[in-house]
C-alpha cells in the first residue's frame, strides 16, 4: 500500500487539481451577495480586462467580477500558503500533529498585524494604492510569526534535540502569552471603532473586501515558499531518521532548519496578514495530500500548495453555495479543525502515549 | 599503511555532565577493523561522534585524510566517512530502496535529483549486503537482522572508505551477530577501514585487527587482540566477573575469549 503510494505518477493529480482549482475560482466569482453571474459573463469580463472584449452592458458587472476575482485569488493563496507552511512544519518536527497555529506562527503573525494596525490605525490601510503602509502590516506580521516560532523552537530545544512533547507544551505556553498581548491590544484600542473592528476581523479570519494588494502579497509568499521546496525537500526526508543521522549523511542540518522555519513563517504570516487567523488548513491539507502522494516531501509539498488553495476556497464556496454566507472562513475552519485534531490524536494515540 | 583518520588529545565535557573524554588519541588506517570496547559511560559513543564530526570538537584535533575535519563540508565528509547508527526511529511509509537512496545524498547534484547511477549504486549496495530481495519492502516490516543489513547497504551507497559503526549487534541473535561482523570484515578486506563500537569482547576477538579499550574517558589499551584481551588489562576496567580462556588450535595460539561469569573461579552451571 505504502510503496504503491510512493510510486504513483503525480502529474495526473496536478492536472486534475489545476482544472478543479480553476473551476472553483470561476464558481466563486459567479456566486456572491450582489447576485449570481453566469460563468460565460465572467469569462467575457476577464477578456475585457485583458482588452480582448468590450465592456458589459451593466458597467457595475465588470467591477463586481474584479472584486470577486481578487477575493477568490486571495482565498486560494491563503489556503496554499497555510498548507505549505503546515507541510514544512510537520516535516521539520517529524510530527503530523504540528501546525502553524500550534507552534505560534499564526498567533505571532496576528499579534504583529494587530500591533501594526494599532500603530497605523484604520481598517482601510491595506486598500490605499501604493501606500507604504500596505506592506507594513504584512511585514510586522512576518516578524511576529518568525519571532514566535523561533522562541518556541529555542525553548523546546535542549542540547540540539527538540523534544516533541516539550515543543507542543512550549507552543501552548507561548501561544498563551501571545494571546494575552493580543487581548491587551484589543482592550486598549476598544474605543477606536475602526482599529478594533480591523483587529477583530483578524481574529476571525476574513476574506471580505480583499484587493489586488492582498492577492499579490499572499501569492508572492507562496511563490517564494514553493521556490525553496527543491532545496529542503530531500533534506526533510532524511530528517525522518533523526537530526544526527541526517547530519552524518551530509545534510547541513542547521541550514535546513533555518530555511524551513523562515519559509514556514513567511508563508503562514503572509496568509495571516491578508486574511487573519485561519486554522485547520495547515493541519489537515498535508494529511490529505500524504494519502495521495506518500510522505516524500519532494512529492507532497508541491501538492500541498495546490491542495491548500482548493481546500480553503472550496470550503468557502461550498458553504456559500449551500447555506449562503453564514460564517467567516476562519470560523468555519475552526469548527472543523478542533474535531479533526481530536480525531488525529485518537488515531495516533499509541504513538502519542510513548512520548 | 595509510592513516585515514587520526585524533589527538580529544577531550569532551557535556553541558552539566561529567567529563566524557579526557585526552584520547585514536587512529584508523586502510585495511583496519578497529573495535572500540569499554564499559558503559567510558566515552565510546562520544569518541565516535567527535571523529564523525557530529558534535563540535572542544579540545584536541581530528584529521581526516589530508586536512582537519573542521575544514570538510558536510557533504564532502559524508562521501568519505559513513556512519552506521545504532538506533533509528520507526520509518513507516518508507521503502528499503528509498531509505538506502538516502546514502546517495552527498553525491546528488544541486537539484537533488537521483540519477540512474545513484539507483545503480543503491542496487549494488543492497546486493552486496544480501538485501536486494527486500528492496521494495517497507522499513517497518523487516526483521532486526534485515534492518542491520539495510543500514550497511545505505552506508555502502555513500561510497565512503571509512565506516563508523555503533553497536551493530545489539538485539541480534548469535547467528546474525556473526554475520554482521563477517560483513564488516569483508568490506574492510575490500579496501575500506572500519571503527566498530561493541560490548561483545568475543566478536572483537574474532574479527578485530586492533582493539581500543576505553576506560573513564581515557585509552586504557590499544593494540592487537592478544595484547588487549588479557586479565591484567581488562580486570581493572571491567571488574572481576569475567572468565578468561582461549581456543585450542593445537599449537597454543588459539583466539582468546572472555565470558561474563559471576564466579570465574568455579566455571560451572548451578
Amino acid at each position: 500500500m505504502s510503496s504503491r503510494r510512493g510510486d504513483r505518477a503525480l502529474w495526473p493529480w496536478f492536472i486534475g487539481l489545476s482544472i478543479a482549482l480553476f473551476a472553483i475560482v470561476l464558481g466563486s466569482i459567479c456566486l456572491g451577495s450582489t447576485g449570481t453571474i453566469a460563468p460565460a459573463e465572467v469569462l467575457r469580463s476577464f477578456a475585457h480586462a485583458l482588452g480582448w472584449a468590450g465592456a458589459a452592458e451593466d458597467p457595475r458587472l465588470d467591477l463586481i467580477v474584479e472584486l470577486r476575482t481578487w477575493r477568490a485569488l486571495t482565498a486560494a493563496g491563503v489556503g496554499a500558503a497555510l498548507a505549505l507552511s503546515g507541510g514544512l512544519i510537520q516535516g521539520l518536527f517529524r510530527n503530523g500533529l504540528a501546525s502553524p497555529s500550534l507552534l505560534g506562527v499564526s498567533g505571532g503573525a496576528a499579534l504583529g498585524a494587530a500591533l501594526a494596525i494599532a500603530v497605523l490605525g484604520g481598517y482601510g490601510i491595506l486598500d490605499r494604492e501604493f501606500a507604504p503602509s500596505a506592506l507594513f502590516v504584512p511585514l510586522c506580521s512576518f516578524v511576529g510569526a518568525l519571532a514566535t516560532v523561533s522562541l518556541v523552537a529555542f525553548l523546546a530545544t535542549r542540547g540540539g534535540r527538540t523534544s516533541v512533547p516539550t515543543l507542543l507544551l512550549v507552543g501552548i505556553a507561548v501561544n498563551m502569552c501571545v494571546a494575552g498581548a493580543f487581548a491587551a491590544i484589543q482592550s486598549l484600542t476598544l474605543k477606536d471603532f475602526e482599529v478594533s473592528r480591523a483587529i477583530l476581523a483578524w481574529t476571525f479570519g476574513t476574506l471580505e473586501d480583499r484587493s489586488s494588494h492582498h492577492a499579490a502579497i499572499v501569492w508572492s509568499a507562496v511563490v517564494m515558499g514553493a521556490a525553496v521546496i527543491p532545496f529542503i525537500a530531500t533534506e526533510l526526508d532524511l530528517f525522518r531518521g533523526g537530526e544526527a543521522d541526517a547530519a552524518a549523511l551530509g545534510v547541513g542540518t542547521s541550514r535546513v532548519k533555518i530555511v524551513t522555519l523562515v519559509t514556514a513563517a513567511l508563508t503562514a504570516s503572509a496568509a495571516v496578514a491578508v486574511a487573519g487567523q485561519i486554522a485547520f488548513v495547515g493541519l489537515a491539507v498535508p494529511h490529505i495530500v500524504r494519502l495521495i502522494a506518500g510522505s516524500s516531501h519532494r512529492r507532497m509539498l508541491p501538492l500541498c500548495v495546490l491542495g491548500g488553495a482548493i481546500f480553503l476556497l472550496g470550503a468557502d464556496y461550498a458553504q456559500r453555495a449551500l447555506f449562503g454566507a453564514m460564517l467567516q472562513p476562519g470560523v468555519l475552519m475552526s469548527l472543523f479543525g478542533g474535531p479533526l485534531f481530536v480525531a488525529l490524536l485518537v488515531r495516533h494515540r499509541r504513538e502519542v502515549s510513548a512520548w | 599503511m595509510v592513516t585515514w583518520l587520526s585524533a589527538r588529545g580529544l577531550a569532551h565535557t557535556y553541558r552539566d555532565g561529567p567529563r566524557a573524554l579526557d585526552g584520547v588519541d585514536f587512529s584508523l588506517s586502510q585495511g583496519e577493523l578497529v573495535v572500540v570496547i569499554g564499559p558503559n559511560g567510558s566515552g565510546k559513543s562520544t569518541l565516535m561522534k567527535l571523529v564523525a564530526g557530529l558534535i563540535p570538537i572542544q579540545s584536541g584535533s581530528v584529521q581526516l585524510l589530508d586536512r582537519p575535519l573542521a575544514q570538510w563540508s558536510d557533504r564532502e565528509r559524508a562521501r568519505r566517512m559513513a556512519v552506521v547508527p545504532q538506533f533509528l526511529p520507526a520509518l513507516p511509509d518508507l521503502r528499503v530502496s528509498d531509505f538506502v537512496l538516502g546514502g546517495r545524498y552527498a553525491h546528488l547534484s544541486g537539484w537533488r535529483q537521483a540519477t540512474h547511477q545513484d539507483h545503480r549504486v543503491v542496487s549494488q549496495s543492497l546486493e552486496r549486503c544480501d538485501a536486494l530481495d527486500i528492496a521494495a519492502r517497507s522499513m517497518n516490516e523487516i526483521s532486526g537482522g534485515q534492518r542491520q543489513r539495510v543500514l550497511f547497504a545505505r552506508a555502502l551507497a555513500e561510497e565512503a572508505d571509512l565506516l563508523l559503526v555503533d553497536e551493530p549487534t545489539n538485539s541480534l541473535d548469535p547467528e546474525h551477530q556473526v554475520r554482521v561482523f563477517a560483513l564488516i570484515a569483508e568490506l574492510v578486506r575490500a579496501g575500506r577501514a572500519a571503527m566498530v563500537i561493541t560490548h561483545d569482547l568475543n566478536l572483537a576477538s574474532q574479527f578485530a585487527t586492533r582493539i581500543c579499550l576505553l576506560s573513564k574517558g581515557r585509552v586504557a589499551a590499544d593494540g592487537p587482540v592478544g595484547h588487549v584481551l588479557r586479565r591484567e588489562l581488562l580486570e581493572p576496567v571491567y571488574g572481576e566477573h569475567l572468565y578468561y580462556g582461549s581456543f585450542d588450535d593445537g599449537r597454543g595460539g588459539g583466539a582468546p575469549f572472555v565470558l561474563p561469569w559471576l564466579d570465574p573461579k568455579r566455571p560451572t552451571s548451578r
